[in-house]
């Protein structure tokens, strides 16, 4: 699949307008340069082989770990990746678990009170926190909390002289903020339905009957048994949420892969998009994967493959 | 004999059910349903209003979205401009309603022709199976280990920026998740007995598939296409903030919003990003309601 996926990818940057050579020289160079010349660049770029001779290349050298190097400051591609993604890690990390939590109890909540004022008044919330776009709202929040009341700083991950844990915390609160309300309506939604599918079995009706206070029926029984599959769901998307990051990175200046990856495609850096892009089908795939064979250890029924 | 209360009852039932045939009864249910849920009337109502707005722009504002007019620029808002004037002096809630057009039009063109596309592939080649099946399944299979954002910014990267390329590759990326839902509505459709019988009467497979099966699919694909015109929109909205989607020179709700990435414009000219932002949350917000009152109100199986 991901032989598939790399073929495809090569083959599209192959096509679209340009080479390699057209980018690197200067506009003024263009008016100047002969035809011999641009040969001799290809040449020297090993860009004259044919398509299928330079997929295997890079694919060979990719496979051993040289992932080859960006075209604009020719700086190695597994340097830039290994800064960026564990500032990526950081920040979707971090939303994720802000998110599960809030997003858990909200919906539990939501469905312990089904119907009232509350489920409805979290619902329509839940729907107004997938529809802000997610920019729009980071933005707000930017000029609310950074500027006008001026407690975080505006973004950035670091600053140059501070390396202490705590100094890292104002800067990460916004974004994985923002990103994890994003995220949140889904998770409630999750907890809402897996908590009233649960509540309505036969052993929540029999522990009722013994006489339990209601509060442990929920907490031990209820939420115990509801929490388990909303977990396996969540991890399934931290894929998605280092996807969604993307823009978010971008509005905070979060030196993250997905700021990365908007700067090499507004570059033309074509290498560098393409690695990351595979990067990104690798961890969907990875985790689909994963996700399969935990869903297979957790839930009794689903059987991987035949037994 | 004299008739009993229930004989008149059962009169009454009898007459009301000749009275309408079942077919309308139960579509007046599905609106009925859906004309309960507050929510979605609700979603429906701004949603008219908002698509009006912008569909007779030029007669509700007397400003041209892209007249450059440097003696006005970055003006706030007053009775002559309502959304205030941007950097260039242009009239912002003009730009905003001429820019609705075409971020309205790319969410619901793209929605719409990709579920075309995805209904097209994805019924006839989940009734048929065999290789065709395989071989598209495969595809989508591609489309989708991408996380999506990242898909489109590779297409944008490839192809270039403009407005149709945008919408062929909202397309490309969104047909998948259409395909699988009409494929699997076909899977468990096609052991139906009526569907045996069609086959039986020596019908056409494009008969049976599109003509046949389709409409009892249809409800779910209704939902699917609101709810992803809602995300298209954002994602259009996202694209151009970031100047990744429509080229800046068009309008769009998106491109409005791209002067935000200036922190001085953020700090100091709140109505150049503001109101945008706010009209695409409650239009998207509005769509998501309509969806879910559509879903509401058509599948029985997702009450509470």
């Amino acid at each position: 699949m991901l032989l598939v996926i790399s073929f495809l990818v090569y083959l599209g940057l192959e096509l679209a307008p340009g080479d390699a050579v057209s980018h690197m020289i200067s506009p003024e160079l263009a008016s100047t340069i002969t035809e011999e010349q641009l040969n001799a660049m290809r040449e020297a770029y090993g860009l004259n082989q044919s398509f299928l001779t330079r997929y295997w290349l890079w694919l060979t050298s990719m496979v051993q770990g040289d992932m080859g190097y960006s075209m604009a400051g020719g700086v190695a591609i597994s340097e830039i990746m290994a800064k960026t993604i564990p500032a990526t890690l950081e920040l979707s990390i971090v939303a994720l678990i802000f998110s599960t939590i809030i997003g858990c109890s909200l919906g539990v909540i939501s469905a312990l009170k089904r119907g009232s004022g509350t489920d409805n008044s979290l619902t329509v919330a839940g729907m107004a926190g997938v529809s802000i776009p997610e920019f729009f709202f980071g933005l707000v929040a930017i000029l609310l909390f950074a500027i006008e009341l001026r407690w975080l700083p505006v973004g950035g991950r670091l600053l140059p002289h501070y390396e202490n844990v705590w100094d890292r915390i104002p800067n990460i609160v916004l974004p994985s903020m923002v990103l994890a309300l994003m995220m949140t309506a889904g998770a409630m939604r999750y907890a809402r339905s897996s908590m009233l599918d649960v509540l309505s079995r036969e052993f929540i009706t029999t522990a009722r009957s013994k006489g339990m206070p209601e509060w442990r029926i929920n907490i031990l029984h209820g939420f115990r048994v509801a929490l388990t599959p909303v977990v396996v769901l969540i991890g399934f998307r931290l894929p998605l949420l280092i996807g969604g990051s993307t823009i978010i990175e971008q509005v905070y200046q979060w030196p993250g892969i997905g700021s990365m990856f908007i700067r090499s495609v507004r570059a033309s850096d074509y290498p560098l998009v393409m690695t990351i892009s595979l990067m990104y089908v690798f961890v969907v795939l990875t985790a689909s994967l994963v996700i399969d064979i935990l869903t297979a250890l957790i839930d009794p029924r689903v059987r991987l493959g035949k037994e | 004999m004299a008739k009993s209360s229930l004989d008149k009852k059962f009169d009454k039932i009898r007459e009301i059910e000749e009275s309408k045939s079942f077919s309308t009864k139960k579509r007046s249910r599905i609106i009925s349903k859906f004309v309960n849920n507050k929510l979605a009337v609700f979603g429906l109502i701004v949603f008219s209003i908002i698509l009006l707005a912008t569909i007779f722009a030029p007669l509700l504002s007397p400003y041209d979205p892209m007249r450059v007019d440097l003696r006005s620029m970055r003006q706030s808002p007053s009775l002559e401009h309502w959304f205030g004037t941007d950097n260039t002096g242009r009239d912002v809630f003009t730009r905003v309603l001429f820019g609705g057009r075409v971020s309205i039009f790319i969410g619901l063109g793209s929605a719409i022709l990709s579920a075309l596309v995805g209904i097209a592939v994805g019924c006839y080649a989940g009734y048929k199976g065999g290789w065709i099946d395989v071989i598209a399944l495969r595809i989508s299979e591609i489309f989708m280990s991408f996380p999506q954002i990242i898909l489109v910014l590779l297409l944008v990267s490839i192809t270039g920026q403009s407005l149709f390329n945008l919408m062929a590759i909202f397309i490309v990326t969104g047909w998948g998740g259409m395909y699988r839902l009409a494929r699997a509505r076909m899977l468990s459709l096609r052991e139906e007995e009526y569907v045996q019988a069609l086959r039986s009467f020596g019908l056409s497979t494009f008969t049976i598939c599109y003509k046949h099966m389709l409409p009892n699919a249809l409800s779910p694909i209704m939902v699917n296409i609101t709810l992803s015109t809602a995300m298209f929109i954002l994602t259009e909205a996202g694209l151009s903030f970031l100047g990744l989607g429509v080229p800046l020179n068009i309008p769009t709700w998106g491109n409005i919003l791209n002067v935000a990435q200036d922190i001085l414009v953020l700090q100091n000219y709140w109505w150049m990003w503001g109101p945008v932002g706010i009209v695409i949350s409650v239009f998207v917000l509005c769509v998501n309601f309509i969806g879910d009152g559509l879903r509401d109100s058509t599948d029985p199986s997702q009450q509470g």
